[in-house]
């Protein structure tokens, strides 16, 4: 699954889905909420690997990753020309992520009960926390606030992977109905 | 380990997750970002991780409460979300442990 999905979150959210089987819509959902940044990233980065083959810049983007990709426009940013650069810091970071993966399956046989160990608790966390880092100026506030709300309400009718399909829409909606264009020298 | 009749949402999910790294590249060619579009886009993974936490929080616990708590605080103090995290997972782990 790292091999083919790559995407922490998506696979986090999309594991929990195989209990409950939400069925495949709603986890392929899922992954397509929780990747929609990328559809920003791989957009800020025409400039630049539209430069290459279009067969090098797409296996390049198969590779792409949240922390690749802001080294990638830091050092863009800077004096890096090469779009090479983009490819290689892409398979620097994959190749760790599936053999951790794969360390963590065979050790999950061990482990005799993760809910002692608060496993089920670890995407929560990691989502709060993440959501903390992201939430940072006055106009991020709203969509949240809409992201909440949608959630709270859905969680009594739908099942887990629809309702954060559906908080992931009312947000960028929010985002979308908020957006000044007069206040937009960002 | 490995269950065949998996394979099929395997496959799903890897393309949706394809679609997503290969597709904004791909409709650039046809697309200007406008910067609505952007913040737009940007708000997303906000929204769906809040859609992930509000749910475990209003169906959850006590133990699920002390761990967003232990969360928060580790993240005000060290703003590192791996750090947290794991302040998180072991408060929950440590609650539980207490009951």
């Amino acid at each position: 699954m790292s091999l083919f999905v790559y995407s922490g979150t998506a696979q986090a959210a999309t594991v929990g889905g195989f209990a409950s089987a939400t069925g495949v819509l709603a986890a392929m959902a899922t992954v397509l909420m929780l990747n929609a940044r990328y559809l920003l990233y791989g957009a800020s980065l025409r400039p630049w690997l539209g430069q290459v083959r279009p067969g090098q810049a797409y296996a390049t983007l198969y590779f792409l990753g949240d922390a690749n990709w802001a080294m990638a426009t830091k050092a863009h940013a800077g004096s890096e020309n090469d779009a090479a650069f983009i490819f290689g810091s892409g398979v620097s970071m994959f190749l760790p992520w599936v053999a951790g993966t794969a360390l963590g399956a065979l050790a999950g046989n061990w482990i005799a009960d993760p809910r002692m160990l608060g496993v089920d608790f670890l995407l929560v966390a990691f989502c709060a926390a993440m959501a903390l880092d992201l939430l940072k100026t006055r106009a991020d506030i709203a969509p949240a606030l809409a992201a909440v709300a949608v959630a709270a309400v859905l969680d009594r009718f739908a099942p887990s992977g629809w309702t954060l399909v559906a908080a992931g829409l009312a947000g960028a909606f929010a985002a979308w109905l908020r957006y000044d264009e007069s206040a937009s020298i960002a | 380990m490995f269950r065949i009749e998996l394979l099929p949402l395997l496959l799903a999910l890897a393309l949706a997750s394809y679609a997503c790294r290969a597709g904004g590249f791909w409709l650039m060619r046809f697309v200007t970002v406008t910067p609505r579009l952007r913040a737009t886009l940007a708000a997303a993974p906000l929204a769906v991780m809040l859609g992930i936490v509000t749910p475990a929080a209003l169906r959850g616990g006590p133990a699920e409460i002390v761990g967003l708590v232990a969360t928060f605080v580790a993240m005000r103090l060290w703003r590192n979300d791996l750090l947290a995290m794991f302040c998180g997972v072991g408060a929950v782990a440590l609650w539980r442990l207490a009951q």
